[in-house]
């Protein structure tokens, strides 16, 4: 995709539909307490291991989708996805991003299932798919040529590039270290802290953009209460 | 390696390893901190680590002291530098902006047991796997950087996560301390890896683990009879391959 995109632009509330992957519901039941009423998620779906039976019941009673996918060897964030996609084929919805909460922090496993979730999601949709998680947004950047607009004034001070599934031909511009047609690799060359190149005060920043030969992991800083 | 190996051997009060401990900067479990500490020959803080360590060890920061703090300094305060400092506690500025304080830390580390000729098993890094999500890919990327500095195992523990890189080979891993938590994973970091699995309750059988195609998360141990112990995991692989796994914290 060569025209700007905005990777933070999604913090503002509009969400067109809204989905919890099994436990996930216990999450969102407990955060809206009090405030139940205006967070029911459209489905609910995932091979239900997680859910209490009290939120299960809850959210049915509300009339919200229970959806229970059983594949083995998918897991329930990719199945959510997979049904997150048809929705918007079958609601015929014009959609330009799909965002996921959570899924980069607790188990190690789980954070490195999350990103197999987005590799997966390459050959599944030409939607944008990103997750965030308290200050980080994970998005895998498919082959080819990105621009990424940087000035929502949410981005934190980090930013990084992740060739998580392999060596990744690359090249950038926009970042203070850029990378000059070099290989990132793990054991070799991994972009980690890096950050924007600087501005002259007042000016907005110029986009990043990146050029890959592979998928290629960007991570960047949410800034949270100004900091 | 081809001898038998525990990965959680050092969270053992009673474990035989003798290990050093590298202490990056994250929140501290308590309890790691203690079992490790007790039994670490060398201890070192990785910059804003010694911030975490101050503060966890509050009314009892005498029992510890770090024998040296590394980093470029930018995030430990001057009240904590201070305060290690009078307490004869060595200050490694290490000013290369191309590695992490991590690996500069982890050099330094290999550098004083070599100085001091001590006899070390594994070296135990606690924090690093969780907060950013670029310092967790950058901890991994040290412990690529670990396999050409030391013959060492290198692992990372944080909170209920264990992270280890198995060189290309042969690897046999014993996963019967208690410690174990339900889960264990094989995730090919840095690129495809040709891997034969037993020990798994989903085995790997020459299969190639990589990104887009397969990769083993959510696995566990082959389920045994009541009572008997759990057979060793192995796995033979011909990249260097991350494995992972769960730590039981108050036995959950």
């Amino acid at each position: 995709m060569n025209e700007e995109w905005t990777p933070l632009d999604c913090l503002l509330p509009s969400a067109l539909l809204r989905a919890c992957a099994d436990g996930a519901a216990n999450q969102l039941y407990n955060i809206t307490a009090g405030d139940r009423d205006k967070f029911l998620p459209d489905y609910i779906s995932g091979d239900f291991d997680s859910i209490t039976a009290e939120v299960k019941a809850f959210y049915a009673d509300k009339g919200c989708r229970l959806m229970e996918t059983a594949d083995q060897d998918l897991t329930d964030y990719t199945k959510c996805l997979a049904i997150m996609l048809e929705e918007i084929r079958t609601q015929k919805l014009q959609v330009d991003t799909i965002v996921t909460l959570g899924g980069l922090a607790g188990r190690l496993d789980q954070t490195m299932a999350s990103v197999e979730t987005l590799f997966h999601a390459l050959s599944m949709t030409q939607l944008p798919v990103l997750i965030i998680q308290e200050a980080s947004l994970a998005y895998l950047l498919k082959p080819g040529n990105h621009r990424l607009g940087v000035n929502t004034g949410l981005e934190g001070e980090w930013c990084s590039l992740i060739p998580v599934g392999g060596p990744c031909q690359t090249t950038t511009t926009g970042l203070k270290w850029n990378l000059n047609d070099q290989v990132l690799q793990f054991g070799k060359l991994v972009s980690t802290s890096n950050t924007y190149e600087p501005t002259a005060p007042g000016k907005p920043r110029k986009p990043v953009t990146v050029t890959t030969d592979q998928p290629l992991l960007w991570s960047m800083g949410i800034l949270i209460d100004g900091k």
